[in-house]
């Protein structure tokens, strides 16, 4: 695993321990419940979260496969970014899948982990893992093409059957 | 910061086309001059100028003259179109977390 640390320890970690997975680590000086709150409520998000643009909150089901939809307006025009979450522990972690508009069906799923630490502050440990095109090429080439090919030939008997 | 920033809206708004997307694989597979993308995704000279003009202002792509033909090529973070929206997006994440934390300062002891 590699790790490049982007500030001055101990605040911020940045490792790539592959090309499709991003790892970040930061120390925040608020308590976990804190931190929650400005992950989960909406209000707060909207003050963070479009990185000093104006974000949209057009969608927001806080429950485990709820949607969520929001839209970042800059000058270089408008970014929607949307996922659904697959689990949420309270205080403790929020799994939800990553899409933009941009890139469409080009799924991450991000992991977000709150730890208090003894000294009062919180630890926030994300991990995004991209379904990548060269992930996607190298199952074709282990097994998954003859897995399809299988599927259409039990498709075929089927159809055949059919008359 | 706020340049950075910029740069980062520049990429999603680069990379927010399917054609420029396909301009950066293309390009990953070796250069090609502006006539020669324009030829294969079927559009005007002009139009081609335009998405590659937009992929250079973001740092994606280079172009250079070498003699009458204007020459393309992956630019300084040499990423084709999924990479460069994974790098993105890590770019992205990255602001979001100092924008938390600049959040948190801002309302502490407010709570």
């Amino acid at each position: 695993m590699m790790n490049t640390a982007v500030t001055a320890p101990p605040r911020a970690v940045l490792s790539t321990p592959s090309d499709r997975e991003i790892r970040m680590e930061r120390i925040f000086n608020a308590k976990r419940e804190r931190v929650w709150q400005a992950l989960t409520e909406p209000e707060l998000i909207a003050q963070w979260w479009g990185r000093g643009n104006r974000l949209v909150i057009e969608r927001y089901e806080f429950e485990r496969g709820g949607h969520w939809r929001y839209v970042e307006h800059s000058d270089h025009g408008a970014h929607g970014f949307e996922g659904r979450y697959r689990e949420i522990v309270p205080f403790e972690r929020i799994v939800t899948s990553f899409e933009w508009d941009g890139m469409p069906a080009h799924v991450a799923i991000q992991t977000m982990t709150l730890e208090q630490l003894a000294d009062g502050r919180t630890k926030l440990v994300s991990i995004s893992i991209f379904h990548t095109v060269a992930e996607r090429d190298g199952m074709m080439h282990s097994g998954m093409e003859g897995g399809a090919n299988e599927s259409y030939q039990a498709l075929d008997r089927v159809l055949a059957a059919l008359g | 910061m706020v340049q950075f920033a910029t740069q980062l809206d520049g990429a999603f708004a680069a990379l927010s086309d399917q054609t420029r997307r396909g301009i950066l694989e293309r390009l990953g597979r070796g250069e090609a001059s502006i006539s020669d993308l324009a030829t294969k995704f079927e559009m005007s000279l002009t139009g081609m100028k335009k998405h590659v003009s937009i992929l250079e202002d973001a740092g994606l792509l280079t172009t250079e003259k070498v003699g009458r033909v204007r020459s393309c090529k992956l630019g300084p973070r040499r990423l084709e179109g999924e990479s460069a929206w994974i790098s993105a997006y890590q770019q992205m994440l990255t602001e979001q977390l100092d924008h938390l934390e600049a959040f948190l300062e801002r309302t502490k002891g407010s709570e």
